[in-house]
């Protein structure tokens, strides 16, 4: 798979690079924050996709997510670590969660594994909520704010993380990896036959996956100073975690960030119109995709709406 | 003293067994005949609460006189679900189906929180807080007639499926679909009597569990997540192993309230630890063989 340099392909990026560098200098405080929040799901939604090109649905990644976030509040706690290192240990606690649970679940069928996933993070609340001296509860645990308050900072950081997400994903899908998950996401018995190992692709896909799950998790402990168990072990989490992937388009780079935007408008819209249940949506959008776009909106633009403009 | 806490917590974990074994038989029914785990399950119990709920609350209909009601309403609006989003995806991939079902599960959940709030509801009613004395251990009126009811709706679904001839059907097509298609059954209207069935005993265990525990949008998804552990524990899609797998959790719960400090709260989590523990070491379930 040899990609050939072109102007372009590359100027669009280069723009778009420079217009996220300068962003903080264009937007108000709500606008940064609302850029902070869309790049920390999108984050989640591309780690999310990781996993998927295996073929497997991971229910539970709000435990990831958990795992990271408490990890970083609670050695700050403990030694005041530099909140940055922090989510640098809460990813990798996350990575070794994951390649535990993995090794043992991953290797049956994938229904199992979505089960265990949900029981895993609902597992791990029950947990929080009941050893409050370690982990503050139902309470839950505060920090101070990130780099003192500073949002540009913060934004530069989580961009970052944004960034390195993007290559990961880019690097499976242009290395031999790519034919590996894909193979193994077609047929299992198939790619085992031909010399895939499948539990140790699935299993590498979700630690990838734990890690930039478990850093955002990290971050999201120290930039909304904050954290309780229901809310960063929820179902919440776990569920905008696969319908923006989904709703985006699976399998692609772009997919999972574009369904992140457009879940992510409709999500707040929502917030604004109705006190409770503004995750309807994502069960409406579940159901919709499942039943009439299969590829989601990038399916719909490559099939339907490019082939309008190539005719004529 | 201390052996009249054990038979205490032995019948508290009996009878709430009962329960779990109601609102696990629709799902078992389903993952048998068509082979899907149905993650909204649990979504048709909470409705078939709040309807005993409200016609509770509304115009005084007793709760076990809505078991019918909830089970009936129930069995429609499985239909509906199977003819509109179940019934084209039947071929698709089974990752398909869990993302559909899970999507019908959220959007039930987040409706019901928009509908009624996230407010924890009981029904209470002459006889809610009469109890009976057997020797040394007390039980409430209402657990033992959930559980005397829930045995009786088991025993009414095994009734149906050995010695109605629709029943039949459904257990010749669980067992080889193209086979029974070739004798003559109908596939498709066996898929769909058999979701309806399903969401119809989910009802009817939503009535129920609307007489014992608070109805809140998010009880569907405690039950479904405990359902899930009782169709591992009993090896997926036979009926037998999920009433062994309710009698193992309840058990098990009720035995951790008791004896575990702070065991109340503990509880809660057994479902999910033992979902883990049997994953990991036995995958087959602890009873039978495992449906492929």
């Amino acid at each position: 798979m040899k990609r050939s340099f072109s102007w372009k392909k590359a100027l669009p990026l280069i723009l778009l690079l420079g217009f996220v560098l300068a962003y903080p200098r264009l937007a108000d405080a709500y606008f940064l924050h609302l850029a902070i929040t869309f790049f920390l799901a999108m984050i989640l939604a591309s780690s999310w996709d990781i996993l998927a090109r295996t073929g497997q649905v991971s229910v539970g990644q709000a435990g990831l997510f958990g795992i990271g976030a408490y990890t970083a509040a609670i050695l700050f706690k403990w030694t005041h670590l530099s909140p940055v290192l922090g989510m640098a240990a809460g990813a990798l606690t996350a990575v070794i969660a994951a390649a535990l649970l993995g090794y043992l679940t991953l290797r049956l069928r994938g229904i199992y594994f979505s089960i265990t996933t949900i029981a895993f993070a609902e597992a791990l609340a029950v947990i929080w909520l009941m050893t409050p001296s370690f982990t503050g509860g139902a309470m839950g645990l505060s920090t101070p704010p990130l780099f003192g308050g500073d949002r540009e900072l913060a934004y530069y950081l989580i961009l970052a993380l944004l960034i390195m997400t993007v290559a990961a994903v880019w690097l499976i899908q242009s290395t031999r990896l790519n034919y590996a998950f894909t193979a193994i996401r077609e047929n299992e018995e198939v790619a085992n036959v031909m010399g895939i190992d499948p539990t140790r692709y699935k299993v590498l896909a979700f630690m990838v996956s734990a890690f930039f799950t478990g850093f955002a998790g990290g971050f999201y402990s120290h930039y909304n100073t904050y954290i309780i168990p229901y809310e960063v072990f929820g179902l919440g989490i776990s569920i905008s975690c696969l319908v923006m992937p989904i709703f985006g388009g699976l399998y692609t780079i772009t997919g999972p960030i574009l369904g992140t935007v457009l879940v992510k408008v409709i999500e707040e819209y929502l917030r604004v119109t109705v006190s409770y249940g503004h995750q309807i949506a994502y069960g409406l959008i579940l159901v919709l995709v499942v039943l009439f776009m299969p590829e989601g909106v990038m399916g719909v633009w490559r099939n339907r709406i490019l082939p309008l403009f190539k005719h004529s | 003293m201390e052996w009249a806490d054990f038979l205490q917590s032995f019948a508290n974990g009996l009878l709430i067994a009962g329960l779990y074994a109601a609102v696990t038989l629709g799902l078992t029914l389903v993952l048998g005949v068509m082979g899907i785990v149905n993650f909204a399950h649990g979504e048709m119990v909470m409705l078939g609460a709040y309807n005993t709920f409200w016609v509770f609350t509304l115009l005084g209909v007793d709760p076990l006189l809505s078991i019918a009601l909830s089970g009936l309403l129930l069995f429609f609006i499985g239909l509906f679900i199977y003819r509109f989003t179940i019934r084209p995806i039947l071929n698709d991939p089974p990752l398909n189906q869990l993302l559909l079902t899970l999507g019908i599960s959220i959007f039930l959940q987040n409706l019901a929180m928009i509908l009624w709030k996230t407010d924890s509801r009981s029904v209470l009613t002459a006889y809610s807080g009469m109890s009976l004395s057997l020797g040394e251990i007390n039980v409430g009126l209402t657990r033992l007639l959930t559980f005397l009811i829930a045995v009786g709706l088991t025993l009414l679904l095994l009734l149906f499926l050995y010695k109605a001839r629709p029943g039949k059907a459904m257990r010749a097509v669980s067992e080889n679909n193209t086979a029974s298609w070739l004798i003559g059954i109908n596939v498709q209207k066996t898929y769909l009597l058999a979701f309806g069935v399903a969401c119809a005993l989910a009802g009817a265990a939503g009535a129920l569990v609307s007489t014992v525990m608070y109805t809140f949008p998010m009880v569907g998804f405690k039950l479904s997540l405990k359902a899930f552990c009782i169709l591992v524990l009993g090896g997926l899609g036979n009926i037998p192993g999920a009433l062994f797998g309710s009698l193992i959790l309840g058990l098990t719960e009720s035995f951790v309230g008791t004896y575990v400090p702070e065991g109340s709260g503990w509880a809660e989590g057994i479902s999910f630890i033992l979902i883990m523990i049997i994953l990991i070491i036995k995958p087959t379930g602890l009873v039978g063989t495992r449906r492929e």
